[in-house]
Protein backbone atom coordinates (compact mmCIF):
# COMPACT_ATOMS: atom_id res chain seq x y z
CA UNK A 1 0.00 0.00 0.00
CA UNK A 2 1.28 2.98 -0.70
CA UNK A 3 1.41 6.03 1.79
CA UNK A 4 -1.35 7.94 -0.54
CA UNK A 5 -3.45 5.23 -0.17
CA UNK A 6 -2.79 4.42 3.45
CA UNK A 7 -3.54 8.18 3.94
CA UNK A 8 -6.68 8.01 2.39
CA UNK A 9 -7.94 5.14 4.62
CA UNK A 10 -7.02 6.95 7.50
CA UNK A 11 -8.52 9.96 6.54
CA UNK A 12 -11.82 7.63 5.79
CA UNK A 13 -11.66 5.96 9.32
CA UNK A 14 -11.04 9.48 11.33
CA UNK A 15 -14.10 11.08 9.46
CA UNK A 16 -16.27 7.90 10.17
CA UNK A 17 -15.42 8.21 13.66
CA UNK A 18 -15.98 11.50 14.26
CA UNK A 19 -19.58 11.29 12.12
CA UNK A 20 -20.87 8.16 14.25
CA UNK A 21 -19.67 10.30 17.65
CA UNK A 22 -21.62 13.33 16.31
CA UNK A 23 -24.12 11.28 15.57
CA UNK A 24 -24.45 9.34 19.03
CA UNK A 25 -24.47 6.13 16.82
CA UNK A 26 -23.21 4.55 19.42
CA UNK A 27 -23.01 0.98 18.76
CA UNK A 28 -21.45 1.59 15.43
CA UNK A 29 -18.74 3.57 17.08
CA UNK A 30 -17.50 0.98 19.51
CA UNK A 31 -17.62 -1.68 16.70
CA UNK A 32 -14.81 0.72 15.79
CA UNK A 33 -12.93 0.02 18.74
CA UNK A 34 -10.50 -3.14 19.85
CA UNK A 35 -10.82 -5.22 23.06
CA UNK A 36 -7.89 -3.42 24.60
CA UNK A 37 -9.27 -0.07 23.60
CA UNK A 38 -8.15 3.03 25.81
CA UNK A 39 -9.52 6.32 25.94
CA UNK A 40 -7.69 9.12 27.62
CA UNK A 41 -8.55 12.94 28.31
CA UNK A 42 -6.16 14.51 30.66
CA UNK A 43 -6.22 17.48 32.28
CA UNK A 44 -2.87 18.62 31.28
CA UNK A 45 -0.65 17.42 27.95
CA UNK A 46 -0.58 14.01 26.90
CA UNK A 47 2.63 12.98 28.61
CA UNK A 48 3.46 10.94 31.64
CA UNK A 49 1.85 7.07 32.46
CA UNK A 50 -1.90 7.91 32.42
CA UNK A 51 -2.33 5.41 35.40
CA UNK A 52 -0.66 7.82 37.22
CA UNK A 53 -2.82 10.52 36.51
CA UNK A 54 -6.07 12.04 37.55
CA UNK A 55 -7.56 12.64 34.34
CA UNK A 56 -10.88 14.05 33.11
CA UNK A 57 -11.48 10.85 31.70
CA UNK A 58 -9.18 7.22 31.59
CA UNK A 59 -11.46 4.20 30.13
CA UNK A 60 -10.52 1.01 29.40
CA UNK A 61 -12.32 -0.93 27.59
CA UNK A 62 -14.64 -2.22 30.21
CA UNK A 63 -15.65 1.19 31.36
CA UNK A 64 -15.78 3.16 28.29
CA UNK A 65 -18.99 -0.27 27.45
CA UNK A 66 -19.99 0.81 30.42
CA UNK A 67 -20.23 4.32 29.54
CA UNK A 68 -21.83 3.39 26.06
CA UNK A 69 -24.83 1.51 27.89
CA UNK A 70 -25.60 4.76 30.60
CA UNK A 71 -25.79 6.93 26.88
CA UNK A 72 -28.02 3.99 26.07
CA UNK A 73 -30.33 3.88 29.08
CA UNK A 74 -32.32 7.24 28.64
CA UNK A 75 -32.13 8.71 31.54
CA UNK A 76 -28.30 10.09 31.40
CA UNK A 77 -29.36 13.80 32.44
CA UNK A 78 -26.55 15.46 30.56
CA UNK A 79 -27.15 13.37 27.47
CA UNK A 80 -30.78 13.77 27.64
CA UNK A 81 -30.91 14.81 25.01
CA UNK A 82 -27.95 14.50 23.45
CA UNK A 83 -26.01 17.35 22.43
CA UNK A 84 -26.20 18.55 18.97
CA UNK A 85 -23.14 18.43 17.64
CA UNK A 86 -20.36 18.70 14.76
CA UNK A 87 -16.71 18.46 14.64
CA UNK A 88 -14.13 19.35 12.22
CA UNK A 89 -10.83 17.40 11.90
CA UNK A 90 -7.95 18.67 10.19
CA UNK A 91 -3.82 18.34 10.24
CA UNK A 92 -4.06 14.62 10.17
CA UNK A 93 -0.84 13.10 10.03
CA UNK A 94 0.60 9.50 9.85
CA UNK A 95 3.12 9.73 12.61
CA UNK A 96 4.08 6.34 12.88
CA UNK A 97 3.83 2.95 10.95
CA UNK A 98 4.40 -0.09 12.73
CA UNK A 99 4.10 -3.63 11.58
CA UNK A 100 0.03 -3.75 12.70
CA UNK A 101 -0.41 0.06 14.54
CA UNK A 102 -0.63 2.69 12.48
CA UNK A 103 0.05 6.44 14.96
CA UNK A 104 -1.94 9.08 13.39
CA UNK A 105 -2.64 12.96 15.14
CA UNK A 106 -5.32 14.92 13.90
CA UNK A 107 -6.45 18.55 14.85
CA UNK A 108 -10.39 18.71 15.93
CA UNK A 109 -12.91 21.63 16.70
CA UNK A 110 -15.68 20.68 18.12
CA UNK A 111 -19.21 22.83 17.86
CA UNK A 112 -21.69 21.70 21.05
CA UNK A 113 -24.94 22.46 21.96
CA UNK A 114 -25.61 22.22 25.61
CA UNK A 115 -29.15 21.48 25.07
CA UNK A 116 -29.63 19.52 28.04
CA UNK A 117 -30.26 23.02 30.40
CA UNK A 118 -28.17 26.59 29.06
CA UNK A 119 -28.45 26.24 25.47
CA UNK A 120 -24.75 27.81 24.68
CA UNK A 121 -22.42 26.70 22.04
CA UNK A 122 -19.56 25.36 23.87
CA UNK A 123 -16.48 24.72 21.23
CA UNK A 124 -14.20 22.25 22.17
CA UNK A 125 -10.64 22.17 20.20
CA UNK A 126 -7.63 19.98 20.74
CA UNK A 127 -5.67 17.38 19.19
CA UNK A 128 -6.44 13.62 18.90
CA UNK A 129 -3.92 11.02 18.97
CA UNK A 130 -4.87 7.85 17.58
CA UNK A 131 -3.68 4.22 17.42
CA UNK A 132 -5.42 2.40 14.55
CA UNK A 133 -4.75 -1.47 14.21
CA UNK A 134 -6.30 -3.75 11.13
CA UNK A 135 -8.41 -6.26 13.03
CA UNK A 136 -9.92 -8.56 9.91
CA UNK A 137 -8.64 -6.26 7.34
CA UNK A 138 -10.51 -3.04 8.25
CA UNK A 139 -8.82 -0.53 10.44
CA UNK A 140 -9.75 -0.50 14.47
CA UNK A 141 -8.92 2.05 16.82
CA UNK A 142 -6.88 0.81 20.05
CA UNK A 143 -6.98 4.03 21.35
CA UNK A 144 -7.94 7.47 20.93
CA UNK A 145 -6.03 9.95 23.83
CA UNK A 146 -7.54 13.65 23.29
CA UNK A 147 -5.60 16.28 24.32
CA UNK A 148 -7.61 19.36 24.70
CA UNK A 149 -6.56 22.74 24.22
CA UNK A 150 -8.24 24.03 27.38
CA UNK A 151 -7.01 21.10 29.41
CA UNK A 152 -5.59 22.74 32.33
CA UNK A 153 -8.53 25.33 33.23
CA UNK A 154 -11.37 23.05 33.90
CA UNK A 155 -14.57 21.75 31.83
CA UNK A 156 -18.09 22.06 31.38
CA UNK A 157 -20.01 19.02 31.05
CA UNK A 158 -18.32 16.24 28.59
CA UNK A 159 -20.35 13.49 28.91
CA UNK A 160 -20.42 12.94 24.90
CA UNK A 161 -18.07 10.68 22.42
CA UNK A 162 -14.95 13.49 22.24
CA UNK B 1 -30.49 49.23 52.34
CA UNK B 2 -29.15 45.75 51.95
CA UNK B 3 -30.77 42.71 52.11
CA UNK B 4 -33.40 40.96 54.60
CA UNK B 5 -31.84 37.50 55.26
CA UNK B 6 -34.16 36.93 57.72
CA UNK B 7 -37.48 37.27 55.56
CA UNK B 8 -36.10 35.20 52.54
CA UNK B 9 -34.28 32.10 54.77
CA UNK B 10 -36.74 30.31 56.82
CA UNK B 11 -36.94 27.23 58.99
CA UNK B 12 -38.79 25.28 56.15
CA UNK B 13 -37.77 27.25 52.82
CA UNK B 14 -35.59 29.40 51.20
CA UNK B 15 -36.34 32.27 48.56
CA UNK B 16 -34.76 31.76 45.41
CA UNK B 17 -33.69 35.20 44.74
CA UNK B 18 -30.71 34.35 47.01
CA UNK B 19 -29.50 31.94 43.89
CA UNK B 20 -28.78 34.21 41.66
CA UNK B 21 -28.85 37.97 42.98
CA UNK B 22 -25.80 39.61 42.20
CA UNK B 23 -26.58 41.64 45.83
CA UNK B 24 -26.60 38.76 48.02
CA UNK B 25 -23.50 37.45 45.95
CA UNK B 26 -21.59 40.28 47.17
CA UNK B 27 -22.81 40.10 51.11
CA UNK B 28 -21.70 36.50 50.93
CA UNK B 29 -17.71 36.71 49.56
CA UNK B 30 -17.37 39.53 52.04
CA UNK B 31 -19.27 37.94 55.23
CA UNK B 32 -18.62 34.31 54.48
CA UNK B 33 -15.46 33.87 52.40
CA UNK B 34 -13.69 37.05 53.86
CA UNK B 35 -15.04 37.26 57.49
CA UNK B 36 -15.28 33.47 58.29
CA UNK B 37 -13.16 30.20 57.88
CA UNK B 38 -12.47 28.87 54.81
CA UNK B 39 -11.10 25.57 53.59
CA UNK B 40 -8.18 26.15 51.30
CA UNK B 41 -5.92 23.41 49.84
CA UNK B 42 -3.79 20.37 51.64
CA UNK B 43 -0.51 20.63 52.83
CA UNK B 44 0.73 17.68 50.51
CA UNK B 45 -0.55 20.21 47.97
CA UNK B 46 3.08 21.88 48.75
CA UNK B 47 5.76 19.65 50.31
CA UNK B 48 8.82 21.66 49.80
CA UNK B 49 10.05 24.80 50.46
CA UNK B 50 8.83 26.88 47.90
CA UNK B 51 6.16 25.32 46.75
CA UNK B 52 2.92 26.81 45.95
CA UNK B 53 -0.34 26.64 44.61
CA UNK B 54 -3.12 28.76 43.66
CA UNK B 55 -6.70 29.25 44.74
CA UNK B 56 -9.57 31.37 44.79
CA UNK B 57 -11.41 31.66 47.95
CA UNK B 58 -14.97 33.28 46.64
CA UNK B 59 -13.92 36.33 44.67
CA UNK B 60 -9.98 36.15 46.33
CA UNK B 61 -7.42 34.29 44.48
CA UNK B 62 -4.82 33.47 46.91
CA UNK B 63 -1.22 31.61 46.88
CA UNK B 64 -0.82 28.48 49.19
CA UNK B 65 2.92 28.72 49.85
CA UNK B 66 5.48 26.06 52.14
CA UNK B 67 7.65 28.93 53.71
CA UNK B 68 11.63 28.02 54.57
CA UNK B 69 10.61 27.35 57.59
CA UNK B 70 8.41 24.84 57.13
CA UNK B 71 5.34 26.52 57.63
CA UNK B 72 2.17 27.06 55.16
CA UNK B 73 1.23 30.90 54.23
CA UNK B 74 -1.89 31.96 52.68
CA UNK B 75 -1.14 35.09 50.59
CA UNK B 76 -3.39 37.64 48.15
CA UNK B 77 -2.20 36.61 44.68
CA UNK B 78 -1.61 40.82 44.44
CA UNK B 79 1.00 42.98 44.41
CA UNK B 80 1.09 45.42 47.04
CA UNK B 81 1.96 47.90 45.24
CA UNK B 82 -0.65 48.41 42.25
CA UNK B 83 -2.03 44.90 42.03
CA UNK B 84 -0.55 43.05 39.73
CA UNK B 85 -1.30 39.12 40.35
CA UNK B 86 1.64 37.41 41.32
CA UNK B 87 1.32 34.17 39.64
CA UNK B 88 -0.47 32.88 37.24
CA UNK B 89 -0.53 28.76 37.17
CA UNK B 90 -2.16 26.31 39.28
CA UNK B 91 1.24 25.64 40.97
CA UNK B 92 5.14 26.08 40.66
CA UNK B 93 8.36 26.27 43.05
CA UNK B 94 9.80 29.67 43.60
CA UNK B 95 12.30 30.69 46.32
CA UNK B 96 10.45 34.22 45.72
CA UNK B 97 7.73 35.88 44.36
CA UNK B 98 8.51 38.72 41.59
CA UNK B 99 6.10 41.20 40.22
CA UNK B 100 6.20 41.24 36.65
CA UNK B 101 5.07 45.19 36.41
CA UNK B 102 7.70 47.21 38.21
CA UNK B 103 9.64 44.13 39.62
CA UNK B 104 8.79 44.02 43.36
CA UNK B 105 9.99 41.07 45.13
CA UNK B 106 8.60 39.35 47.85
CA UNK B 107 9.30 36.81 50.22
CA UNK B 108 7.46 33.36 50.19
CA UNK B 109 6.15 34.77 53.73
CA UNK B 110 4.44 37.52 51.90
CA UNK B 111 7.63 40.76 53.01
CA UNK B 112 9.00 42.56 50.66
CA UNK B 113 12.63 41.72 49.41
CA UNK B 114 13.50 44.55 47.03
CA UNK B 115 12.08 46.94 45.13
CA UNK B 116 13.77 48.81 42.45
CA UNK B 117 15.02 52.25 43.17
CA UNK B 118 13.91 52.71 46.40
CA UNK B 119 15.04 56.13 47.22
CA UNK B 120 11.32 57.08 45.77
CA UNK B 121 9.74 55.38 49.20
CA UNK B 122 9.52 57.05 52.55
CA UNK B 123 7.59 54.50 53.53
CA UNK B 124 8.48 51.70 55.77
CA UNK B 125 9.18 48.41 53.99
CA UNK B 126 7.29 46.65 56.53
CA UNK B 127 4.25 48.08 55.49
CA UNK B 128 4.32 47.36 52.17
CA UNK B 129 4.20 43.10 52.06
CA UNK B 130 1.59 41.38 50.50
CA UNK B 131 -2.16 41.04 51.98
CA UNK B 132 -1.56 37.70 54.04
CA UNK B 133 -4.80 35.46 54.99
CA UNK B 134 -4.55 36.70 59.28
CA UNK B 135 -5.42 33.33 60.62
CA UNK B 136 -4.34 30.16 59.25
CA UNK B 137 -5.13 26.60 61.14
CA UNK B 138 -4.37 23.22 59.90
CA UNK B 139 -6.04 19.66 61.05
CA UNK B 140 -4.30 16.43 59.63
CA UNK B 141 -3.16 18.55 56.74
CA UNK B 142 -6.61 20.31 55.86
CA UNK B 143 -5.48 24.47 55.43
CA UNK B 144 -8.18 26.34 56.86
CA UNK B 145 -7.62 30.60 56.59
CA UNK B 146 -9.64 33.18 57.70
CA UNK B 147 -8.96 35.97 55.78
CA UNK B 148 -9.70 39.24 57.78
CA UNK B 149 -8.97 37.43 60.86
CA UNK B 150 -12.40 38.56 62.31
CA UNK B 151 -13.72 34.84 63.29
CA UNK B 152 -12.60 33.11 66.26
CA UNK B 153 -10.57 30.20 66.46
CA UNK B 154 -11.03 27.16 63.89
CA UNK B 155 -11.90 24.85 66.49
CA UNK B 156 -15.08 27.25 67.02
CA UNK B 157 -16.34 27.01 63.52
CA UNK B 158 -15.33 23.32 62.81
CA UNK B 159 -16.76 21.96 65.97
CA UNK B 160 -15.86 18.70 67.54
CA UNK B 161 -17.80 17.10 64.15
CA UNK B 162 -16.21 18.92 61.92
CA UNK B 163 -12.67 17.44 63.55
CA UNK B 164 -14.34 14.00 63.79
CA UNK B 165 -14.93 13.81 60.10
CA UNK B 166 -11.71 14.83 58.67
CA UNK B 167 -10.02 12.02 61.12
CA UNK B 168 -12.29 9.54 60.15
CA UNK B 169 -11.44 9.88 56.40
CA UNK B 170 -7.90 10.17 57.62
CA UNK B 171 -8.08 7.38 59.54
CA UNK B 172 -9.08 5.12 56.97
CA UNK B 173 -5.35 5.28 55.81
CA UNK B 174 -2.70 3.30 57.43
CA UNK B 175 -0.39 6.01 58.16
CA UNK B 176 -2.63 8.06 59.72
CA UNK B 177 -1.84 10.41 56.29
CA UNK B 178 -3.39 11.25 52.89
CA UNK B 179 -2.00 12.81 49.96
CA UNK B 180 -3.87 15.58 47.80
CA UNK B 181 -1.30 15.89 45.42
CA UNK B 182 -2.29 14.40 42.30
CA UNK B 183 -4.04 17.66 40.84
CA UNK B 184 -7.34 19.40 41.04
CA UNK B 185 -9.75 18.95 38.37
CA UNK B 186 -12.34 21.98 37.66
CA UNK B 187 -15.49 21.18 36.67
CA UNK B 188 -17.12 24.68 35.17
CA UNK B 189 -21.19 24.90 36.09
CA UNK B 190 -23.56 27.80 35.02
CA UNK B 191 -24.98 27.47 38.61
CA UNK B 192 -24.77 29.00 42.14
CA UNK B 193 -22.27 27.82 44.68
CA UNK B 194 -24.61 27.05 46.90
CA UNK B 195 -26.72 24.66 44.88
CA UNK B 196 -23.74 22.05 45.59
CA UNK B 197 -23.36 22.14 49.59
CA UNK B 198 -26.96 21.36 48.92
CA UNK B 199 -26.18 18.40 45.81
CA UNK B 200 -23.25 17.11 47.28
CA UNK B 201 -25.21 16.10 50.36
CA UNK B 202 -28.90 15.29 49.06
CA UNK B 203 -29.90 12.20 49.49
CA UNK B 204 -33.64 12.20 48.36
CA UNK B 205 -32.06 12.72 44.04
CA UNK B 206 -29.67 10.10 44.12
CA UNK B 207 -32.23 7.42 42.76
CA UNK B 208 -33.54 9.66 39.99
CA UNK B 209 -30.92 12.20 38.74
CA UNK B 210 -28.53 8.71 38.91
CA UNK B 211 -30.76 6.49 37.82
CA UNK B 212 -28.19 5.68 34.86
CA UNK B 213 -25.71 5.11 36.34
CA UNK B 214 -27.48 2.51 39.12
CA UNK B 215 -28.78 0.85 35.87
CA UNK B 216 -25.66 0.60 33.96
CA UNK B 217 -22.74 -0.53 36.91
CA UNK B 218 -23.16 -1.87 40.42
CA UNK B 219 -21.90 0.51 42.81
CA UNK B 220 -22.56 0.39 46.43
CA UNK B 221 -24.93 3.45 46.37
CA UNK B 222 -27.38 1.50 45.42
CA UNK B 223 -27.43 -0.08 48.54
CA UNK B 224 -26.95 3.05 50.39
CA UNK B 225 -28.83 5.74 48.96
CA UNK B 226 -31.24 4.43 46.56
CA UNK B 227 -34.67 3.09 46.75
CA UNK B 228 -36.62 3.13 49.97
CA UNK B 229 -35.10 0.77 52.43
CA UNK B 230 -31.59 2.45 51.86
CA UNK B 231 -32.90 6.37 52.58
CA UNK B 232 -34.51 4.67 55.64
CA UNK B 233 -31.50 3.33 57.16
CA UNK B 234 -29.19 6.36 55.75
CA UNK B 235 -29.24 9.35 57.68
CA UNK B 236 -29.08 13.11 56.74
CA UNK B 237 -27.35 14.88 59.45
CA UNK B 238 -26.77 18.17 60.55
CA UNK B 239 -24.32 18.80 63.34
CA UNK B 240 -24.53 22.57 63.70
CA UNK B 241 -22.61 25.08 62.03
CA UNK B 242 -23.61 24.24 58.73
CA UNK B 243 -21.46 21.15 58.68
CA UNK B 244 -23.62 17.97 57.23
CA UNK B 245 -23.35 14.56 56.39
CA UNK B 246 -25.31 11.90 54.33
CA UNK B 247 -24.18 8.70 56.78
CA UNK B 248 -23.80 5.99 54.50
CA UNK B 249 -22.87 3.86 57.73
CA UNK B 250 -26.13 2.06 58.59
CA UNK B 251 -26.48 0.68 55.32
CA UNK B 252 -23.37 -1.01 54.19
CA UNK B 253 -24.04 -4.58 53.78
CA UNK B 254 -20.66 -5.50 53.64
CA UNK B 255 -16.81 -4.51 54.68
CA UNK B 256 -15.35 -2.06 52.40
CA UNK B 257 -18.46 -1.89 50.40
CA UNK B 258 -16.99 2.01 49.87
CA UNK B 259 -13.94 0.81 48.22
CA UNK B 260 -15.88 -1.28 45.79
CA UNK B 261 -13.36 -4.38 46.22
CA UNK B 262 -13.61 -7.10 48.24
CA UNK B 263 -11.08 -8.13 51.42
CA UNK B 264 -9.00 -10.67 50.13
CA UNK B 265 -7.52 -8.29 47.30
CA UNK B 266 -6.97 -5.53 49.62
CA UNK B 267 -5.34 -8.30 52.77
CA UNK B 268 -2.20 -5.95 53.51
CA UNK B 269 -4.65 -2.67 53.81
CA UNK B 270 -7.09 -4.54 56.69
CA UNK B 271 -3.94 -5.66 57.95
CA UNK B 272 -2.57 -2.79 58.77
CA UNK B 273 -5.09 -1.14 60.18
CA UNK B 274 -5.47 -3.69 62.24
CA UNK B 275 -1.91 -3.47 63.49
CA UNK B 276 -2.02 0.48 64.02
CA UNK B 277 -6.18 0.03 65.88
CA UNK B 278 -6.66 -3.22 66.86
CA UNK B 279 -8.99 -5.66 65.52
CA UNK B 280 -12.01 -4.14 67.12
CA UNK B 281 -11.88 -0.43 65.74
CA UNK B 282 -10.07 -1.81 62.39
CA UNK B 283 -12.97 -3.97 62.05
CA UNK B 284 -15.51 -1.32 62.33
CA UNK B 285 -13.49 1.27 60.27
CA UNK B 286 -13.48 -1.46 57.27
CA UNK B 287 -17.61 -1.21 57.59
CA UNK B 288 -17.51 2.63 57.76
CA UNK B 289 -15.48 3.60 55.52
CA UNK B 290 -14.97 7.60 54.55
CA UNK B 291 -17.59 10.23 55.81
CA UNK B 292 -20.16 11.47 52.44
CA UNK B 293 -20.27 15.27 54.38
CA UNK B 294 -19.80 18.60 53.87
CA UNK B 295 -18.24 21.68 55.81
CA UNK B 296 -19.45 24.91 55.44
CA UNK B 297 -18.90 26.90 53.38
CA UNK B 298 -16.86 25.17 50.71
CA UNK B 299 -15.35 21.51 51.74
CA UNK B 300 -16.93 18.62 50.39
CA UNK B 301 -15.62 15.30 51.94
CA UNK B 302 -16.37 13.19 49.22
CA UNK B 303 -15.36 10.05 50.76
CA UNK B 304 -12.59 9.48 48.85
CA UNK B 305 -12.59 12.50 46.73
CA UNK B 306 -12.14 16.03 47.85
CA UNK B 307 -13.83 18.75 46.59
CA UNK B 308 -13.82 22.80 46.35
CA UNK B 309 -16.81 24.64 45.80
CA UNK B 310 -15.54 27.98 44.22
CA UNK B 311 -17.97 30.92 43.28
CA UNK B 312 -17.22 32.86 40.60
CA UNK B 313 -20.30 34.87 40.13
CA UNK B 314 -23.82 34.50 40.90
CA UNK B 315 -24.69 31.76 37.74
CA UNK B 316 -21.28 30.49 37.26
CA UNK B 317 -18.84 28.09 39.55
CA UNK B 318 -16.27 25.46 39.92
CA UNK B 319 -16.69 22.27 41.31
CA UNK B 320 -12.91 21.11 41.80
CA UNK B 321 -11.81 17.47 42.51
CA UNK B 322 -9.21 15.66 43.51
CA UNK B 323 -8.81 12.15 44.93
CA UNK B 324 -7.60 11.03 47.94
CA UNK B 325 -4.46 9.14 47.87
CA UNK B 326 -3.21 6.96 51.23
CA UNK B 327 0.35 6.89 52.31
CA UNK B 328 1.58 3.17 53.06
CA UNK B 329 -0.52 2.01 50.85
CA UNK B 330 0.39 -0.13 47.20
CA UNK B 331 0.48 1.46 43.68
CA UNK B 332 -2.60 -0.16 42.87
CA UNK B 333 -3.95 0.69 45.93
CA UNK B 334 -4.07 4.33 45.25
CA UNK B 335 -4.55 3.73 41.35
CA UNK B 336 -7.94 1.98 42.16
CA UNK B 337 -8.54 5.88 43.96
CA UNK B 338 -7.98 7.16 40.90
CA UNK B 339 -10.11 5.53 38.82
CA UNK B 340 -12.64 5.37 41.31
CA UNK B 341 -12.26 9.09 41.62
CA UNK B 342 -12.90 9.34 37.63
CA UNK B 343 -15.63 7.51 37.21
CA UNK B 344 -17.63 8.94 40.06
CA UNK B 345 -16.66 13.03 39.79
CA UNK B 346 -15.90 15.74 37.38
CA UNK B 347 -17.08 16.90 33.53
CA UNK B 348 -17.02 13.30 32.34
CA UNK B 349 -17.87 10.85 35.15
CA UNK B 350 -20.54 8.92 35.51
CA UNK B 351 -22.10 10.89 38.23
CA UNK B 352 -21.86 14.53 39.27
CA UNK B 353 -22.02 15.29 35.39
CA UNK B 354 -25.24 14.54 36.09
CA UNK B 355 -25.75 16.73 39.14
CA UNK B 356 -24.05 19.75 37.09
CA UNK B 357 -27.09 19.65 34.79
CA UNK B 358 -29.67 19.29 37.40
CA UNK B 359 -28.05 22.46 38.83
CA UNK B 360 -28.18 24.41 35.79
CA UNK B 361 -31.06 23.29 35.40
CA UNK B 362 -32.31 24.72 38.80
CA UNK B 363 -30.42 27.89 37.85
CA UNK B 364 -32.50 28.01 34.53
CA UNK B 365 -35.50 27.58 36.22
CA UNK B 366 -35.19 30.32 39.03
CA UNK B 367 -33.36 33.00 37.49
CA UNK B 368 -36.51 34.95 36.44
CA UNK B 369 -37.39 35.22 40.44
CA UNK B 370 -37.11 38.69 42.10
CA UNK B 371 -37.01 39.23 46.26
CA UNK B 372 -39.83 41.33 46.16
CA UNK B 373 -41.89 38.44 45.02
CA UNK B 374 -41.19 36.78 48.64
CA UNK B 375 -44.11 38.42 49.99
CA UNK B 376 -46.22 37.64 47.72
CA UNK B 377 -45.91 34.08 48.07
CA UNK B 378 -43.84 33.57 44.63
CA UNK B 379 -40.31 31.75 44.26
CA UNK B 380 -39.82 29.82 47.07
CA UNK B 381 -38.03 26.78 47.27
CA UNK B 382 -39.55 24.30 49.81
CA UNK B 383 -37.10 22.91 52.00
CA UNK B 384 -39.42 21.23 54.21
CA UNK B 385 -38.96 17.38 53.70
CA UNK B 386 -38.89 15.24 56.99
CA UNK B 387 -38.83 18.15 59.18
CA UNK B 388 -41.87 16.49 61.81
CA UNK B 389 -39.27 13.34 61.63
CA UNK B 390 -35.99 14.29 63.08
CA UNK B 391 -34.16 13.64 65.99
CA UNK B 392 -32.14 15.23 68.03
CA UNK B 393 -29.05 13.45 69.87
CA UNK B 394 -27.13 13.95 72.88
CA UNK B 395 -24.54 16.30 71.08
CA UNK B 396 -27.22 18.29 69.72
CA UNK B 397 -26.35 16.54 65.89
CA UNK B 398 -30.16 16.96 64.16
CA UNK B 399 -31.01 13.72 61.84
CA UNK B 400 -33.52 12.45 59.80
CA UNK B 401 -34.33 9.89 56.70
CA UNK B 402 -31.35 10.17 54.42
CA UNK B 403 -33.78 11.06 51.86
CA UNK B 404 -34.86 14.34 54.11
CA UNK B 405 -33.69 18.13 54.01
CA UNK B 406 -31.57 18.18 57.06
CA UNK B 407 -28.39 18.83 55.70
CA UNK B 408 -30.07 21.01 53.20
CA UNK B 409 -31.77 23.30 56.05
CA UNK B 410 -28.63 22.64 58.03
CA UNK B 411 -26.51 24.53 55.25
CA UNK B 412 -29.36 27.40 55.28
CA UNK B 413 -29.66 27.77 59.11
CA UNK B 414 -25.90 28.70 58.91
CA UNK B 415 -26.01 30.62 56.25
CA UNK B 416 -28.88 32.58 57.89
CA UNK B 417 -26.60 33.11 61.23
CA UNK B 418 -23.69 34.79 59.26
CA UNK B 419 -25.48 36.63 57.08
CA UNK B 420 -27.61 38.66 59.75
CA UNK B 421 -24.25 38.58 62.01
CA UNK B 422 -24.03 41.76 63.62
CA UNK B 423 -20.40 42.88 62.46
S1 LIG C 1 2.39 46.50 40.42
FE1 LIG C 1 3.75 45.07 41.22
S2 LIG C 1 5.59 46.09 41.20
FE2 LIG C 1 4.24 47.61 40.55
FE1 LIG D 1 -25.87 13.59 42.95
Amino acid sequence: MTSLQLKAEVEDFLYREARLADEFQLDEWEALLTDDFHYWVPAGRLEGDPSEQLAYLNDNRARVATRIRQLKTGKRLSQLPFSPMRRMISNIEVVDQGDDTISVKANFVIYEIAAQSTGELRIWPGQAQYRLRRVDGSLRMSSKWVELVTAELGQRNLTFLI
Amino acid sequence: MGINYGQLVRGDRIHASLLHDPEAFADEMERIFVNGWVFVGHESEIKEHGDWVTRQLGTESVIMVRESDDSVKVLANRCSHRGTALCWEQRGNNSFFQCTYHNWRFGLDGSVRAIPFPDGYDTPKEDLGLDAAKRLETHRGFVFVNLDGSAGPLADHLGAAGYELIDRLCDLSPTGEIDLSKGWIAHRVQSNWKLWPESDSDGYHVGFVHASMSETTDTYYDEVAVGGDAVRRSRAVDYGNGHIELDWRPSYQRQLAWLGITRDKVESYCEALTERDGTESAEQMLWDGPPHAFLFPNLFLGELVIAIVEPVGPGEMIHRHTSVQFEGVSEDFNRRLLRQTEAAVGPASFITSDDAITAERIQAGISGTQRSWADQDRGWIDLSRGLHREQIDETGARSSDASDETTNRGFWHRYLEIMTEQV
